[in-house]
């Protein structure tokens, strides 16, 4: 009861949301790696680097409204590492659009991109230069991001699955239009406080997340008898 | 698939296999209709069924059959194939 006294406006509502979030993000992971591990192609590696950064990420917002851990900069480490997330998998899309195997300039922007996160995360967490009042404006320089990432892969995978007799194809980028919609309401969430744009925006990325799960095992059905 | 292989490779296998796992009920298979739907020169598709056959995926060079290894591996590659284009991603 100590804890719960604690706990912000609807705590336990937002970390069950941010672990299942979490828990869909490292299932989605483990489907993604099977491309990798048949074409063996770092540039397929974006897709499930993507979401295993993603998953982290709604780790550690389930971290940062939880009085258990006792991690301050858990917001910021979300944060940096959600738009990260986002980041590559737009470099995924981006990449595997090119007829040519642009291998070496896949592995620099992997590299710049991990660089980069690294140094943010030193930058703010490890040692501090950036002021802590200006979370507010980094959180949307941060979401902005990611919606611009979002509508780029949205429309990238519109283009690649139109004209597919598969009735299948239209569920991913479905599922990328409702996670833009989701960090569109975070948007609306940190400028207005709106309860509605908050759990309306949690709701849309757990479906979006829903949708991919299910298409990853209507194409796998039998990944748990083969591991 | 635990030995690690070049891309090209890979998809020509899955092709190779494809090709054969689907006319696998017809009386003979001639190796020129494989070399025409694969589109690989006639010397190499023998060097790439010499390798499948090594690997384990075909039984021999004569029947061309697929072997349960064969069978798996093609499931394995049309699944992943299918499941990269869902996902919007092509495999070139």
């Amino acid at each position: 009861m100590k804890y719960l006294r604690r706990m912000p406006l609807y705590g336990i509502e937002r970390i069950t949301i941010e672990v299942v979030s979490a828990i869909a993000c490292f299932i989605l992971v483990r489907f993604l790696m099977r491309i990798y591990r048949l074409t063996r192609e770092t540039r397929y590696l974006g897709l499930p680097l993507g979401f295993g950064f993603l998953g982290v990420s709604y780790a550690f917002s389930a971290f940062s409204y939880s009085p258990l851990f006792d991690f301050p900069n858990s917001g910021w480490m979300q944060l940096f590492v959600r738009a990260f997330a986002f980041l590559f998998l737009a470099a995924t899309y981006y990449f595997s659009k090119s007829k040519k195997t642009p291998k070496r300039l896949w592995n620099t922007t992997l590299g710049v991109l991990t660089v980069a996160l690294t140094t943010l995360i030193l930058l703010t967490i490890i040692s501090p230069q950036i002021s802590r009042s200006d979370y507010v404006i980094y959180y949307i320089f941060a979401r902005v991001v990611s919606l611009m990432c979002l509508c780029y892969i949205s429309i990238h995978a519109l283009k690649s699955t139109a004209g597919q007799s598969d009735p299948l194809t239209i569920a991913v980028p479905f599922g990328y239009i409702l996670l833009a919609i989701s960090q569109y309401s975070s948007l609306i969430w940190v400028v207005e406080a709106s309860y509605l744009a908050l759990f309306g925006g949690l709701a849309f990325r757990l479906a979006g997340l829903a949708v991919f799960i299910f298409l990853s095992y209507r194409t796998f059905p039998r990944i748990d008898k083969r591991g | 698939m635990k030995k690690s292989l070049r891309r090209d490779r890979l998809k020509i296998y899955g092709d190779l296999l494809s090709v054969l796992y689907y006319n696998s009920g017809a009386e003979k298979i001639v190796l020129t209709q494989i070399q025409a739907k694969i589109n690989v020169p006639f010397d190499r598709l023998k060097k790439y069924i010499r390798e499948t056959v090594d690997l384990g995926l075909i039984e021999d060079e004569t029947s061309l059959k697929l072997t349960e290894q064969g069978i798996e591996y093609l499931r394995e590659y049309e699944q992943v194939l299918n499941f990269m284009r869902r996902w919007g991603v092509v495999y070139r």
